[in-house]
């Protein structure tokens, strides 16, 4: 593994600060007899994401969303109401073994005394650490999509986009919707998925979608994560007839699928289910081929350009969606611990789930807010259709997020 | 027609299964070691072509050759330095030998070129060449004819050099080689480094249509294995024969079963084989 599943800590400067702060105490009460003007300890926020393993782009990912609003908002004079305490990120990698990432959370609790935490990308694994926060009374926050986190009657959990199903649904409907809108009505349509949990989820969401509107699924296929030759998908979906396709995969396999189609000419429009097709290698494995792809997503960047541009100014790439989401996330919650003017986790649970977050980053999300409601979904939370456009990702339904116009297919 | 356009599908692919397969079938046949760090090369050769690529600006399929060079003399100095102090041990100091080399050679890659998916772009990656209802896949195509080529030259090599007629002497009887004045150590290292190449050159012809990833020789050790034992373990042309049997049972299995089972039809294959003819397919026919 590139990095052992061990504790880094962001930031030569927290610990730096910390001991600086701990001599200026020492110090202060030779000169004048107070520790006043004395750094307080920081806060630690747990994140853990995987930073190895097929997963790891994404955890990079979340761990720059996260690391950008936290030097923010110590660099703004951190948490005010508690002295102007630090915000310390202590990361671990979860890899992509769910009684890792238990693990990690575990420690986190009890050597790092976190007040929360943040992760873990992949559906699984912020399963496993819920149950590990829900026993220990810690706020977690997530972008994780299965339907499951928010519906066990957890306390801790806040999940901050919309439910897998929900995000099935909409790129089922919304797509039918483009379509309409262009002058088409779709009758038949393809679903193909990579067959874990992830692509699983979503293509039940679609098939419930399909059968709600009486579209006919002419084809249903569930493939293995790691294929290596798409032709014979392909094959099929030339064969079904279908009008439009959903392909609900990773990047390696995204690729492969789009590559088949171009090759054989189909100009079937392709929309994906996020994770491979709304990240920059997307465009840059597929170059021009990539163009008009369309893919749902939970939120999208241009939604928001004032925040995500200072993302794609430090780390060089656009503002992928779970960046986005994860640094609304550790916003929310910085401010939650503003509001709690404590580091008790209960009180910061509570002020999360009270809390109408309308300010910040929390903007950046699609409902331009954040609220959080009893079962600890952000009940504000939209998904939207995003379409390439030369490198990037254009907001292209619902029509009150759109950014542009959807382009349909391209007749020849 | 969908049975027609699969097999030709299967054909293709086979072609490359064959020749990232030989590499091993040379190891094993020649030094009667099971590499199970085999399937590692795949990947160098396709970071090797990946990084020719982004750098020079070199086509993939240009690149094969720069690729097999790498894999080549890498692997001589992994066969100099370790594959040679296990030859005489038992088989089991020498799986863990080349299952802590799979290990290794995978993680190194992790730390050096992270996990980033890589994939490469070709104005030909999207074409097609049409044959009345059939598609050919131009990548497909290109990969096939190179593997085509280079499994020729092996032959040629084989059968027509010195080195190539030392380097089976020394298969068939390592005393008697020795005799002749063969020394075996250096054929035992130049197999191994030909068999290395030959399946990084096979890594660098897919790369048009398969992405690099630390973890992509995992999709493909299992696959080698199976190409090379339905060949006979050992055998150069059975492992051509098995690997476009592989390619044509996955690609063909497609039309009748659902994708997820293509593996499974080719490893019921598999296991009937073994059972029915462990010596592989082809031999004992001629």
């Amino acid at each position: 593994m590139a990095q052992a599943p061990g504790e880094n800590v962001s930031g030569a400067r927290g610990r730096r600060g910390f001991l600086r702060g701990l001599a200026i105490v020492a110090a202060l009460p030779l000169v004048t007899g107070t520790a006043r003007g004395a750094e307080p300890p920081p806060i630690h926020v747990g994140v853990i994401v995987p930073l190895s393993g097929a997963n790891a782009q994404f955890g990079i990912n979340s761990r720059n969303g996260i690391e950008l609003v936290a030097d923010e908002i110590n660099a703004a004079g951190g948490i005010k109401s508690l002295g102007g305490a630090k915000i310390k990120l202590v990361v671990a990698d979860s890899t992509s073994t769910p009684t890792t990432a238990a693990t990690v959370a575990q420690r986190f609790i009890t050597q790092n005394e976190v007040v929360a935490i943040l992760g873990a990308f992949a559906s699984s694994l912020t399963i496993a650490i819920s149950e590990v926060t829900e026993r220990r009374d810690i706020p977690l926050l997530t972008m994780s999509f299965a339907d499951q986190l928010t519906e066990r009657g957890f306390k801790n959990i806040f999940q901050i986009v919309s439910k897998g199903s929900v995000l099935g649904r909409a790129q089922f409907d919304y797509t039918l919707a483009i379509a309409k809108a262009t002058g088409e009505k779709i009758e038949r349509v393809a679903i193909m998925y990579e067959d874990t949990a992830y692509g699983t989820a979503q293509a039940n969401g679609l098939r419930a979608a399909a059968k709600a509107a009486g579209v006919q699924v002419v084809m249903d296929e569930a493939y293995p994560l790691g294929i290596t030759d798409a032709a014979p998908l392909i094959n099929k979906l030339r064969a079904s007839g279908a009008q439009v396709a959903f392909p609900v995969s990773y990047l390696n396999d995204s690729l492969l699928i789009i590559r088949a189609m171009r090759q054989q000419n189909l100009d079937t429009p392709a929309v994906g289910g996020a994770a491979g097709y709304v990240i920059p290698d997307f465009v840059k494995g597929l170059g021009e081929f990539a163009e008009g792809v369309l893919s749902i997503s939970p939120t999208n960047y241009d939604n928001a350009p004032e925040f995500t541009e200072r993302f794609r100014k430090r780390y060089g790439y656009f503002m992928v969606h779970e960046a986005l989401e994860h640094a609304a996330a550790m916003y929310c919650l910085t401010q939650a611990i503003e509001k709690a003017a404590s580091r008790d986790p209960a009180a910061i649970r509570k002020a999360l789930a009270e809390t109408n977050f309308t300010t910040g980053w929390a903007k950046a999300m699609t409902g331009g807010a954040v609220k959080f409601d009893g079962k600890g979904l952000n009940e504000l939370a939209q998904p939207v259709m995003v379409q390439w456009r030369g490198a990037e990702l254009v907001t292209v339904w619902p029509e009150s997020l759109a950014k542009g116009k959807p382009v349909w297919r391209k007749r020849k | 027609m969908a049975l027609l356009q699969a097999l030709v599908d299967g054909l293709l692919i086979g072609g490359v299964y064959a020749v990232i397969s030989l590499g091993l079938t040379l190891v094993f046949g020649v030094m009667g070691i099971v590499n199970f760090a085999h399937a590692q090369f795949v990947m160098i050769g396709m970071y090797v072509a990946w990084f020719a690529w982004a750098t020079l600006g070199l086509d993939p399929l240009l690149a094969s050759p720069l690729a097999f060079a790498a894999a080549f003399v890498l692997a001589a100095a992994i066969e100099r330095l370790m594959i040679r102090r296990v030859m005489r041990a038992p088989p089991v100091a020498q799986v863990f030998l080349t299952v802590g080399l799979l290990i290794a050679l995978e993680n190194v890659a992790l730390i050096v070129f992270g996990s980033d998916f890589r994939s490469v772009r070709t104005t030909y990656q999207t074409a097609a060449l049409r044959l009345g209802p059939l598609f050919l896949s131009v990548p497909y195509l290109a990969a096939f004819a190179l593997s085509a080529a280079s499994a020729a030259a092996l032959w040629l090599f084989l059968q027509r050099t010195w080195y190539g007629r030392a380097m089976r002497a020394t298969a068939q009887d390592r005393m008697a080689a020795a005799l002749f004045g063969i020394d075996p150590e250096r054929m035992y290292q130049l197999a191994f480094a030909l068999g290395a190449g030959l399946t990084a050159f096979g890594g660098a012809v897919i790369l048009p249509y398969i992405t690099v990833s630390p973890s992509v020789g995992g999709q493909f050790v299992v696959l080698m294995f199976t190409v090379v034992v339905l060949g006979g373990l050992g055998d150069v042309g059975g492992a051509l024969v098995g690997g476009l049997v592989a390619g044509v049972i996955q690609s063909v299995s497609t039309v009748f079963f659902p994708i997820q089972l293509q593996n499974l039809v080719l490893f019921v294959v598999f296991v009937a084989v073994l059972a029915f003819r462990p010596q592989g397919l082809l031999r004992g026919v001629a």
